[in-house]
């Protein structure tokens, strides 16, 4: 058997809104995926750790509060620098259009806004995510 | 540490998929002391296990966790939120934590789990501690794979009768009422009956906040006695025995059910299953001509096993 995609679903940052990313969270496990929920104000080292010892298929990163490209940032370049490869990582949350722009350009491939659906993401994802 | 983490974590994820671990890593395995978490969902087992990793770096120990979430029969998917509670210890260089969804395993391990605890054991981790999905009152497959197990409970769960039928309560080792900061002060305070030397272990029960963290060094204590007195009473090769066997006849198990189902697609079981349905022949006398067709004729007494269990 195919092992289900598996996906960590992380809030960085010191925000402590969690709706959203628990709603992406169950979202994701309605739609077949093992989903890794480590809840609000995780430090990107504790996100990058916690992906590797989980040896998830990709990385939800979720903010509602500025602070959102300082934090992704760093995971972006923790990954690097752990030459960690093949992990998608994708992005929810209150992201200005500018933002975006250089979120993509740091190797985060989608940002989904706050008016997107979950069906949306798991489409994304059974797409993208290379199966082990 | 003998493995780095992303050899590890490839490592699990292997044996996830049902690659076994090879005998060389095997052969390192054994040193690891085997740490059950077992109880009801919502009681505080991960925290718990939070504060546990907490005492035992203290003491300067190495921490595997292995968490186990329920899979949904509806989507196959799983939502693993254990890890949550202890995330903090993530960026800890001597503790790995990984989470499991069953994917359909009963018993309130994953079908990989011996196997996992294996390689964190083979990694050199001081402490394995498995947390079980902590659904059903059967979950006692737990204590095939622990050296010591922890049942924990909460004050609100009550009714000692309930408590004492359950399947859980015949494997505990040692008993905890987890949340004792939500008890009234009468009940906290009551004396936390500790364990006496000897040759039989009389089960202790403790209370403790994982909140406030409460009564957490006394169940590191309280486990280290456990450990202590299986291996001076020689308890401790008995339980490595038992592990050992229950590993091997699952997996027999499961050879055996494949190759059953294999066989059963072949024309003459086909004649036969077809033969109950049309009620020409009952389920037992089909089973044992089946018996006898796929495992050879040396099994007919296996006919008075099946007979007696009817
Ligand atoms: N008041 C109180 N709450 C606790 C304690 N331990 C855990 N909790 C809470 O109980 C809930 C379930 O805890 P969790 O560790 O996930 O339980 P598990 O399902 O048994 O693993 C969470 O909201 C915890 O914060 C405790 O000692 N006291
Ligand atoms: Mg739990």
């Amino acid at each position: 058997m195919k092992r289900p995609i598996k996906v960590l679903i992380a809030k960085a940052g010191l925000d402590g809104h969690e709706r959203g990313a628990l709603v992406v969270a169950m979202g994701l496990r309605d739609a077949g995926m093992e989903v890794v929920y480590t809840g609000i104000r995780n430090t990107p080292e504790q996100i990058v750790q916690a992906a590797i010892q989980e040896d998830v298929n990709a990385i939800g990163l979720s903010s509602l509060s500025g602070g959102h490209m300082a934090q992704f940032t760093r995971v972006m370049e923790l990954l690097k620098k752990e030459k960690i490869k093949g992990v998608l990582v994708f992005a929810g949350g209150i992201i200005p259009d500018a933002d975006v722009k250089k979120l993509k350009k740091l190797g985060i491939r989608e940002i989904f806004g706050p008016g997107s659906s979950i069906a949306s993401i798991a489409e994304f994802l059974k797409k993208n995510v290379r199966s082990k | 540490m003998s493995m780095t983490r992303r050899e590890l974590t490839k490592l699990v994820t292997r044996l996830e998929a049902g690659v076994p671990l090879s005998p060389e890593l095997y052969a390192r395995t054994g040193n690891a002391r085997i740490l059950g978490i077992t109880g009801p969902p919502g009681v505080g087992k991960s925290s718990l296990i939070d504060r546990l990793i907490d005492e035992l770096r203290r003491q300067g120990k190495t921490v595997g966790v292995i968490v186990i979430d329920p899979t949904s029969p509806i989507s196959g998917g799983a939502l693993l939120g254990d890890r949550l509670r202890m995330q903090r210890h993530s960026d800890d260089d001597g503790v790995f934590i990984r989470s499991l969804a069953t994917r359909h395993h009963h018993g309130g391990l994953t079908d990989a789990t011996p196997q996992i605890i294996h390689a964190l054991d083979a990694a050199g981790f001081d402490i394995v501690i498995v947390e079980t999905v902590g659904t059903g009152q059967d979950e006692v497959e737990v204590a095939e794979v622990a050296d010591t197990v922890v049942v924990v409970l909460m004050p609100e769960l009550g009714d000692e009768i309930q408590r004492a039928k359950s399947g859980l309560m015949e494997i505990a080792d040692v008993l905890v009422i987890n949340k004792s900061d939500l008890m009234n002060a009468g009940a906290a305070r009551q004396e936390t009956r500790r364990p006496k030397q000897g040759q039989r272990w009389e089960r202790p029960t403790l209370r403790t906040s994982a909140k406030t963290g409460d009564g957490i060094t006394t169940l590191c204590h309280v486990a280290d006695a456990h450990h202590a007195h299986l291996a001076a009473s020689g308890q401790l090769a008995g339980r490595r025995e038992r592990a050992a066997r229950a590993e091997v006849i699952r997996l027999l198990q499961s050879r055996m059910t494949a190759s059953i189902l294999c066989a059963l697609g072949a024309s003459r079981p086909q004649t036969i299953l077809s033969a109950v349905a049309k009620r020409k022949l009952d389920p037992y006398d089909a089973a044992q001509k089946l018996w006898v067709e796929i495992l050879g004729s040396k099994n007919r007494s296996h006919k008075y096993v099946a007979t007696n269990s009817r």
